[in-house]
């Protein structure tokens, strides 16, 4: 007599369908294993291949910009020129009155330039990295440690160190949802409190009166007058009384290639120790 | 082989391209490999979630809905008598 065998399916899972992805979900659980257990060898291992990414990019960018318009880019090359100058000029104005102020009231004493700085390249960085986040190829042998402040070019705050491996580190960007900074902005110095959006962005809800229009730069806590973005937008229902700033970083974030870290200045610790998650 | 090239080309792209493409191309891939969002979502955050964030693991828990939904909706259509 011939029997007649059903196949006993599943109605969630049937294991005729994993093929590929079921491999690729292996491989990837065994790399969560060595990223739990080994973090540092994690990193040198994939290290490389975030700077290959680097260089496939820039290539691709070099490739696809020789498409462009000759005369367009070097009416854009010129311009640059002749802004890098005049910025060049007044940062060297600028230097020589604060020399002249420091001789005649004495010698700062904030001490910023005394200050240790670690310069690391960045492994990986927004958008790769949806929780803007940076990947540092520098950590606690290089004498990065957690809670300290990293600055990107122009000496600009972006972000602090939330994580330390043995050679590298991950900081936390101000633009990373959740975390919100204390500072300032407008002609009056309002104080804000500033709430990473995501993407690059920040914003920040003030009282309407604040008179903050857009343009405006908005400074962040630490020494000196430290600029972290601009108001590109500003929402708000004209009967509310307060209005949202959409605040864009000073630096562009997505093509950081290198930061300085150094120690956290006592004005941002308490900053973000009052109004942010990412401290332990 | 269309299956091989893109489980890998998801993976890879994790690294090499924007989380927007990564995600788009994990959730294209669904109906054919159910298991790739989650694939790709657990090497995501093992890449770059930070714990110290206090945000839950994001891409982890994308991925397993996306994989549950495509898993469910595949056996639904088997089940169908449309290929018989």
């Amino acid at each position: 007599m011939k029997k007649t065998f059903l196949a006993k399916r599943n109605a969630l899972l049937s294991f005729t369908s994993i093929s590929w992805s079921g491999f690729a979900l292996i491989i990837v659980i065994l790399l969560f294993l060595v990223r739990f257990f080994a973090p540092n060898l994690f990193w040198q291992m994939l290290a490389p291949v975030f700077h290959g990414a680097d260089s496939l990019a820039t290539e691709s960018h070099a490739f696809f910009s020789g498409f462009g318009n000759n005369a367009k880019l070097s009416l854009q090359n010129e311009s640059l020129m002749n802004e890098n100058m005049a910025l060049a000029n007044e940062n060297q104005a600028l230097l020589q009155k604060e020399a002249s102020l420091e001789a005649l009231l004495g010698s700062s004493t904030s001490g910023k330039n005394m200050a240790p700085e670690i310069l690391a390249g960045v492994v990986a960085r927004p958008p790769e990295i949806p929780y803007d986040t940076l990947v540092l190829a520098a950590g606690a042998r290089a004498g990065v440690a957690l809670g300290q402040e990293v600055f990107g070019a122009g000496d600009v705050p972006i972000g602090i160190i939330s994580t330390v491996f043995a050679d590298f580190s991950r900081a936390t960007l101000f633009s990373s949802p959740g975390v919100r900074i204390a500072g300032w902005a407008g002609p009056a110095n309002m104080p804000l409190t500033i709430t990473g959006s995501g993407a690059g962005t920040m914003s920040a809800t003030l009282p309407r009166s604040a008179g903050v229009a857009v343009g405006d730069t908005v400074f962040g806590p630490g020494p000196g007058m430290l600029p972290i973005g601009r108001v590109i937008r500003i929402d708000g229902d004209s009967s509310s009384p307060s209005v949202t700033l959409r605040i864009t970083p000073a630096l562009d974030l997505f093509s950081v290639s290198w930061v300085t870290v150094r120690g956290a200045s006592v004005a941002l610790l308490n900053a973000l120790s009052q109004a942010t998650s990412t401290l332990p | 082989m269309t299956r091989m090239m893109l489980a890998c080309s998801a993976i890879i792209s994790t690294i090499f391209f924007p989380w927007p493409f990564t995600a788009l191309l994990a959730l294209a891939s669904s109906p054919v490999e159910p298991l790739l969002p989650l694939a790709v979502g657990i090497f995501m955050d093992t890449l770059y979630y930070t714990p110290s964030m206090r945000m839950p693991p994001f891409f982890v828990i994308i991925g397993a809905i996306a994989t549950i939904i495509a898993f469910f909706v595949r056996n639904r259509i088997r089940t169908g008598i449309i290929k018989r």
